[in-house]
């Protein structure tokens, strides 16, 4: 077989069994891999949203068709039901285990089930092994990879949760290839629920490749269009992603305190050129990637991997703290631990918020950079203030009474983009079917960036449109599984092209959006069996009903309703955000009902 | 100069001009010759940052103009003013 490995097996934790899953060449032409076909597999093995720490929950692994072949394919996708939101959830990463999941033989690993005792799984051969995981428990994440390379071989790949995983933190990350993460969902504290530490994966199988002489010259295209590229080739190299604390402060929405201000005065002693002048070591870059858009950074006291620009924002300016070491230092604390960055920055600004009003006494005050790694610690150990912290925003907020305060979507924080700045990026995260989050359609792009073409960021109109094509093409690269940062560079139809020379596929432009299109109606469908509705497609009031007073974003609030239901009716789902009969006839998901 | 018009350079501008700022003295001109001006100010070429060939937008160049961005004013025909602050961002992005 091109492309793919043809090979996905279920481990079931508990009883050590492990058999193959069967996946028809239909089933990955309409899913591909990655998150599509994760998700579709997920809904299957989980018809009934099962509670996400529960053994009955599925955790999978996925590569997808291009893993291990074009640049920036080491990547994988994790699938779950999100214990932070309870959505369905995937959570992507970089690094080069995705590679080495295809090298060992898989496109996949499903795991069900919980182990009596901490276990890690190694998978080699097209084989899964279930080890004792005993002397690694309860190390950070970074001695954990050390001590099973050390086992199984420096080029083997390690993905595991540090303490917060093991401590079910809702929010707790996956790390990989030392600093890689897939970070947002919570997936880790599905894993650490189920007793597992790590997934370890190393191989020599090599991607069969359909149309090798295609492949060489389109490589050498995509090379040379990554390279002239601005961004991809210039931008992104020198300055990585926290170039765009400056624009987006210039744009007035960089949000400041728990999104009350968008502009931060500071933003220039934490941007992306101040980085690059004083605390940058080195760029990194994940497997086969020209780009690099990492950073190796090295503190007073430390050095690490990041920040980048969601994590700079979240330990900065939305803490009222401009001190950039104390920022770099509570990311390698979150990497160490196993940590989302931006659920833990967002929800500690909450709690800011709420101290300050008197809803919560418990002395977090703005711009208290000194402890920043402090209360990361405490809430890898769920202990003192991190017992509430640990919660995320959403619970945090309501258990003190002031639900509001939480600038979440479906229980999701929203990352560094006030949505009072770019409307369409506000629908983005209102229909994103992992919450408040970014990656689903990066709006951003074309309403402040003015790529591929630039949008007016306050107008409304079109914007439906422009949402749910995102949505797809993002779906898309999710699963073939490669970079977005690709996208600054490349178009869908050379993600077509890309399919075709790897796997033989031929499915066209359109097609491969009708792949996206039907990934996101799947994704919808769980989540209306798991409870939600219209009413969750919406952002916290501080957007609708308060305007900033400065800034080039100012007196100016969301207008979802002006876009929510031209949503619905582009995307062929009934006014209450439903997929009509016909919606899921042309997508061919007619058995909606069981996903 | 206090009623200069003020330039902000952010990203590989800054790195390739070694500078944050620069005042223009250009109240009334469009945004253009204003960039014209600056560049024979600052010494050094930078507006193949910014420009193409035929001397419009590059696509992803950002120009903002007291925070608004100039596409959605009159693009490189909007007139500053004494005042004035425009920030200039090469083509950029991240996530
Ligand atoms: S652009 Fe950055 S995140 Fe993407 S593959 Fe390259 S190094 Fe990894």
């Amino acid at each position: 077989m091109n492309g793919w490995m043809g090979r996905i097996v279920t481990v079931d934790l508990g009883s050590g069994r492990q058999e193959e899953l069967p996946v028809s060449d239909e089933m990955r032409r309409r899913y591909l891999g990655g998150r599509g076909l994760g998700v579709r597999l997920y809904s299957d093995l989980c018809p009934q949203p099962p509670d996400p720490l529960a053994p009955e929950n599925a955790i999978l692994f996925m590569a997808g068709p291009l893993t291990g072949t074009v640049m920036t394919s080491g990547r994988f996708q994790v699938v779950s039901r999100s214990p932070l939101t309870g959505t369905i959830c995937d959570s992507s990463s970089g690094g080069s285990f995705g590679a080495a999941l295809k090298s060992a033989g898989l496109d996949g690993l499903v795991i069900r089930g919980r182990a009596e005792r901490p276990v890690y799984l190694v998978v080699s051969h097209g084989q899964v092994e279930m080890r004792d995981a005993a002397g690694i428990w309860g190390l950070d994440t970074q001695r954990t990879q050390k001590a099973l390379q050390e086992r199984a071989g420096a080029k083997a790949s390690v993905a595991c949760i540090g303490p917060a995983g093991e401590n079910r933190v809702l929010f707790a990350a996956i790390l990989n290839d030392r600093d890689r993460a897939a970070g947002r969902g919570g997936l880790g504290a599905v894993m650490g629920a189920k007793n597992l530490k790590a997934v370890v994966a190393a191989g020599d199988r090599a991607t069969a490749i359909a149309d090798p002489v295609g492949y060489k010259e389109m490589s050498l295209r995509l090379d040379r269009a990554v390279d002239k590229n601005p961004v991809t080739g210039k931008s992104l190299q020198v300055l990585g992603t926290s170039v765009l604390v400056n624009i987006v402060n210039a744009h007035g929405m960089f949000p400041t305190e728990n999104f009350r201000r968008g502009v931060f005065n500071d933003a220039e002693g934490i941007s992306g050129e101040k980085i690059a002048e004083s605390l940058l070591q080195r760029q990194s870059a994940c497997y086969k990637c020209p780009i690099g858009c990492g950073r190796t950074t090295r503190t007073r006291n430390k050095s690490g991997e990041g920040p980048e620009y969601e994590t700079v924002w979240a330990f900065g300016a939305h803490l009222g703290v401009s001190d950039l070491s104390a920022i770099a230092e509570a990311n390698y604390a979150c990497n160490e631990l196993g940590l989302d960055t931006i659920t833990m920055g967002s929800t500690i600004g909450c709690a800011m918020e709420l101290c300050e009003c008197g809803a919560w006494d418990a002395g977090l005050r703005w711009g208290d950079a000194g402890r920043l790694t402090g209360w990361v610690e405490d809430t890898a150990y769920v202990r003192g203030v991190g017992a509430d912290l640990a919660l995320g925003s959403k619970r945090l907020a309501a258990k003190h009474g002031r639900p509001e305060l939480a600038m979440q979507v479906k229980g999701m924080e929203i990352p560094a983009y006030d949505p009072r700045g770019a409307q369409g990026m506000a629908l983005a995260y209102a229909t994103s079917s992992r919450g408040g989050c970014h990656m689903r359609a990066y709006m951003i792009m074309p309403e402040i960036l003015g790529h591929p073409v630039f949008l007016d960021r306050f107008s409304t109109a079109g914007k439906p449109e422009i949402v749910a094509l995102f949505q797809d093409i993002a779906a898309v690269v999710d699963s073939l599984v490669l970079c977005r940062f690709l996208q600054f560079a490349v178009g869908i139809s050379t993600l077509s092209e890309m399919l075709r020379t790897v796997t033989g596929l031929d499915i066209g432009d359109e097609e491969l959006l009708r792949v996206g299109r039907r990934i996101n109606t799947l994704e919808r469908l769980y989540n209306l069996r798991a409870g939600f509705t219209r009413a969750d497609d919406t952002l916290p009031p501080r957007f609708r009903n308060e305007e900033f007073q400065t800034g080039s974003s100012r007196h100016r609030v969301v207008r979802l309703e002006e876009m929510l239901d031209r949503y619905y009716a582009v995307r062929g789902w009934d006014p209450q955000g439903r997929p009509t009969a016909a919606t899921l006839a042309e997508l061919g998901l007619q058995d909606g009902r069981r996903g | 100069m206090a009623a200069a018009v003020e330039i902000r350079f952010y990203a590989l501008l800054r790195r390739r001009l070694e500078r944050r700022r620069l005042a223009v003295d250009g109240d009334g001109l469009s945004v253009l010759d204003l960039l014209s001006l600056a560049e024979e100010q600052a010494g050094r070429p930078f507006l193949d940052e910014l420009l193409d060939r035929g001397r419009g937008l590059l696509s992803g160049t950002m120009i903002l103009v007291n925070g608004e961005n100039i596409r959605l004013k009159q693009g490189l025909a909007t007139r500053v003013h004494s005042g004035d602050v425009v920030d200039l961002f090469s083509p950029a992005g991240g996530g």
